[in-house]
């Protein structure tokens, strides 16, 4: 039950790895913020770029608008994952296999489902051009700017489509461990669809989904790929800002991208203990990540 | 009935998305108010043969990194996995959280603070700085997939080998390793997943000397060229089930042949 050189020399090739670049990564992330190491020497004081946040109105609006939009789609994701996966388990074999085509999602790159949303959903779309066959709209000005509403639905909706497979993958695996028998019973005794489904299978999942919740919301948080396709001017993603500043502007506002990446950082780990605390105490330390 | 619902649902969220790419990719003139494309043509596919060289480079290119990222990760967690999956030790659900969290905090955070050291060390533009970059933001799948693979496999083998004379290294590399396959592919294809679909690390970086499917594909998605886009993502979309598909069967042929059981 203590360490020994073995343990030591075992994980060695993980540690100094994690320790060099993942550390070093965020140290250096950190050091730049204040000013530190930055390309250009920096005059300023060490917090000066959390000051300039702090007064800018437009970096509270990005935090808050990340946040939504990372929080609805992992929802969503996670929400309508679970019950699909929950039908898809209820199907006879043979469909079963049929239904491996929940992976699509998994297996194209984020840009790539953003660019399907583009296509379903752009004024000009599949849906509109259904919208106008079947009589509700006339025009193309008719059909709902769902991705350019400043509500950032576009992004929810890439999000929420390769966030679902991803959350019925999670609750499959615990899924197929599952003893039918139980739900059988449940039925057998006169529990409905929706009974069975909210007090015996749902708390089974439990675990899967917050993992899953997690991950997603986490991802959607911080992530570039699909803002940089879907997203409308302002607010933007946080991501996007840091892009902004990191790349478009002068090396003079290093470090304002830098402490922006801070918070989120920061952000992140509060919110995995925080959220792990708070699941851990509803329900007696089952494990979830 | 109830079945046929699901499958209404499952078609209309992942299959129909694919149908569609399929008909832009054949369809370059497909506009509004047509449900269905008023005439087909090849002309995104002269596109492609146009653009072959700048298509099969960037994706070769993409395959590599993402292929050397899987063994980047595999000889990074193999031995540490092997610790975690049987040994007891203070502090050891701490240290697996924190080795989980380059997964779980947003990449960016990391990478652009390891930016600056890359550059000094000339690894920034280059293919090992992006397969760098990319092991340490993927590699928690193939830790988790190992442990669950080490524990799974138990430590009878590992001990029979030994008690005949194999060293630590020949027990690992000869004994326990084929039989951790099933797991490596598991982790592997979620790393490979990761990398292969990977913009902006590639691009933060690779600097654009390290060419990048994704990052050829980017510029075309919002261009009126919509039919090559489709293809490119199409391609996204079937080169990896080839490759797994591959695998899948290499790893069923070599078990057969070796009367190993298929699980």
């Amino acid at each position: 039950m203590s360490w020994t050189s073995k343990h030591f020399l075992g994980l060695s090739p993980l540690i100094l790895p994690y320790l060099v670049l993942f550390c070093g990564g965020v140290f250096l992330t950190f050091c730049q913020s204040f000013g530190v190491l930055t390309p250009l020497p920096y005059g300023g004081g060490a917090l000066d770029a959390y000051v300039k946040l702090m007064g800018d109105p437009s970096f509270f609006a990005s935090f808050f608008f990340s946040l939504g939009v990372a929080a609805v789609s992992a929802l969503f994701s996670v929400l309508a994952g679970t019950f699909l996966a929950y039908r898809v388990w209820q199907l006879p074999r043979q469909l079963a296999t049929a239904a491996l085509v929940y992976k699509i999602p998994l297996i194209l790159p984020h840009i790539s489902v953003a660019f399907v949303i583009l296509v379903f959903w752009s004024p000009s779309g599949i849906l509109a051009s259904m919208a106008h066959s079947l009589g509700f709209i006339q025009t193309l000005q008719q059909f709902p700017n769902v991705l350019y509403s400043g509500w950032g639905i576009g992004m929810i909706l890439a999000y929420t489509l390769k966030g679902i497979p991803f959350a019925m993958l999670l609750v499959m695996a615990l899924l197929v461990r599952f003893d039918i028998r139980q739900v059988q019973t449940a039925a057998m005794l006169g529990a409905s669809g929706l009974r069975i489904f909210f007090t015996i299978v749902l708390p089974r999942l439990a675990p899967a989904m917050h993992t899953g919740f997690i991950i997603l919301f986490l991802y959607s948080f911080g992530a570039f790929d699909i803002p940089y396709i879907l997203s409308e001017s302002r607010p933007g993603m946080l991501s996007i800002h840091v892009y902004n500043l990191y790349f478009k502007h002068d090396l003079a506002r290093r470090p304002e991208a830098m402490a922006i990446l801070v918070i989120m950082f920061c952000f992140a780990l509060v919110f995995i203990i925080a959220y792990s605390k708070i699941v851990n105490h509803l329900d007696n330390g089952v494990r979830k990540l | 009935m109830k079945h046929a619902l699901t499958f209404l649902v499952l078609v209309l969220l992942f299959v129909l998305p694919v149908v569609v790419l399929v008909l832009v990719s054949l369809a370059p003139e497909w506009r509004f108010p047509d449900v269905w494309p008023e005439n087909f043509s090849f002309r995104g596919l002269t596109y492609l043969a146009r653009h072959k060289k700048q298509i099969l480079t960037s994706l070769s290119s993409s395959l590599l990194f993402s292929l050397l990222t899987v063994l980047t990760t595999l000889v990074m967690c193999l031995f540490p996995a092997s610790v975690f999956a049987r040994n007891q030790f203070p502090g050891k659900a701490l240290l697996e959280g924190l080795l989980l969290t380059p997964a779980l905090v947003p990449p960016m955070t990391f990478a652009m603070g390891l930016h600056f050291l890359f550059i000094k060390f000339s690894l920034a533009d280059t293919l090992v700085g992006v397969v760098l970059i990319l092991a340490m933001f993927s590699y928690p799948y193939m830790f988790r997939s190992l442990v669950a693979g080490f524990q799974v496999m138990g430590e009878g083998y590992g001990i029979c080998a030994k008690n005949l004379g194999a060293s630590p290294l020949s027990v690992l590399l000869q004994v326990e390793l084929p039989l951790l396959m099933p797991a490596v592919i598991a982790g592997g294809s979620v790393v490979f997943l990761v990398a292969f679909s990977e913009y902006f690390l590639v691009f933060l970086i690779g600097g654009g000397s390290v060419a990048s499917f994704t990052g050829t594909l980017i510029p075309l998605l919002n261009s009126s060229n919509r039919s090559l886009a489709a293809i490119l993502t199409l391609i996204f979309l079937f080169l990896p089930i080839v490759l797994f598909l591959i695998i899948d069967m290499a790893l069923v042929r070599v078990y057969r042949k070796k009367g190993m059981v298929v699980s």
